[in-house]
């Protein structure tokens, strides 16, 4: 090594150093700081982009499914009323059914009564028929059988006559 | 501070002790600094990646502002490591210059025409080889000879002219401001206590102004480079 008086004069020598120590160095910053760096930087960029993208197709997803729902809800709506209608509709059906058959089960039960009273009457009148012709035939039994007095002709007619009062009361 | 440097010849070269002290220093600062700094990269930065990012964004937005995206991302990074390498290379000499026996040792590398002579000759070297490669041999031939064929000798004179402003500029500034800052201190020291005391504030002024002059010369440098080679690429 020597020491040179004059330091401005061209050192080539530098040139080259300088040429090569900067392509090193070059070459180890871009492979440790600016590749790491610029990619997560591209990455970066990529995913905000996506992520506008997606916000998008989100909130048009978001819209369309809003207005299905809304035409879905107007649709139930417009179900219920008619549900509502047709049970009031069945209700008013049914009440009148009901209200038509008691009416008819009260009529047939109110003439299958005026039937049976009339029979009982017709019973009782033949009974009464019976009866009045059986005495008759007591009675005239009685008179064949026994030779009657006066007195007992009498007694007879009494005893008969306080049946029949018996009989009435 | 300043004196002679130490310089050897080795293979009809001459090598300048200071220069590569100076460059070594300055590109193992480079590239601890921004290895610290893109370390536990995230999607969603912090801290140094951040300070990276912002670095990135600053460098990128100086090339965009010449050319394409597609252009631009093809010299994004050459913008990116220059401007940080000649920010840092021009605030080394500010903060710390090293002499030992009357020799320097450390001090601004970009203070040496050599040094800036030789990124001015790697830029322009690549604003050439970028026009060869965007526009084709033809292409590129074609340029030197428009708008006619007597433009040819203004043309090539611009292309020196351009390599030396390029690389003298930035050298002139930087040198200046560390000639002037050993200027300073050498009136500080001499005569006694009352120089250090008048001298202090001047000094700490020149060093706030020559951080302002190395940010914007690395700037200027950066964007010449995006400019020169954008005029290579699409053509004046």
């Amino acid at each position: 090594m020597q020491v040179l008086a004059q330091s401005n004069q061209l050192y080539m020598g530098d040139m080259l150093f300088y040429l090569i120590s900067f392509l090193i160095m070059t070459i180890l910053v871009w492979h440790f700081a600016w590749k790491p760096v610029t990619d997560m930087m591209k990455k970066r960029a990529d995913k905000i982009a996506n992520d506008i993208d997606n916000a998008t197709n989100n909130r048009k997803e978001a819209a369309k499914l809003a207005a299905q729902r809304q035409e879905e809800l107007k649709g139930s709506k417009a179900e219920a009323t008619k549900i509502v209608d047709d049970a009031r509709k069945n209700g008013q059906d049914l009440r009148s059914k009901i209200i038509d058959d008691a009416h008819n089960d009260a009529r047939t039960i109110q003439e299958q009564a005026q039937r049976d009273a009339e029979q009982a009457r017709q019973d009782a009148l033949k009974g009464a028929k019976d009866d009045v012709a059986n005495l008759s035939i007591e009675i005239a039994s009685k008179l064949i059988k026994k030779q009657l007095n006066a007195d007992d002709q009498q007694e007879l007619i009494d005893s008969y006559i306080e049946g029949l009062v018996k009989h009435e009361s | 501070m300043g004196g002679d440097a130490y310089t050897f010849n080795l293979g009809g070269l001459t090598f300048n002790i200071t220069n590569m002290l100076s460059g070594l220093l300055i590109m193992l600062i480079v590239f601890f600094f921004l290895f610290g700094l893109s370390r536990h990269i995230q999607m969603k930065p912090k801290g140094g990646q951040n300070v990276m990012e912002w670095i990135i964004d600053f460098t990128n937005s100086i090339v965009r502002a010449q050319m394409s995206q597609e252009v631009a991302s093809v010299y994004s990074f050459f913008a990116f490591i220059l401007f940080v390498f000649l920010f840092i290379a021009n605030q080394l000499g500010l903060i710390l210059q090293v002499g030992w026996n009357g020799h320097e040792l450390i001090k601004s590398s970009t203070a040496d025409p050599i040094v800036t002579l030789t990124f001015s000759f790697v830029v322009l070297t690549l604003s050439h080889y970028s026009g060869v490669m965007f526009k084709g041999l033809k292409g590129y031939l074609s340029e030197l000879v428009s708008p006619n064929a007597l433009m040819l000798p203004v043309n090539l004179i611009e292309e020196c002219s351009n390599f030396l402003t390029l690389g003298l500029r930035i050298f002139g500034n930087i040198y200046a401001g560390e000639l002037l800052l050993g200027l300073v201190g050498k009136l500080a020291f001499s005569h006694g206590w009352p120089t250090i005391i008048v001298a202090l504030p001047i000094e700490m002024i020149w060093q706030g102004f020559s951080v302002f002059i190395g940010a914007i010369q690395a700037y200027v440098f950066v964007t010449l480079t995006t400019v020169y080679i954008s005029r290579k690429v699409y053509g004046d």
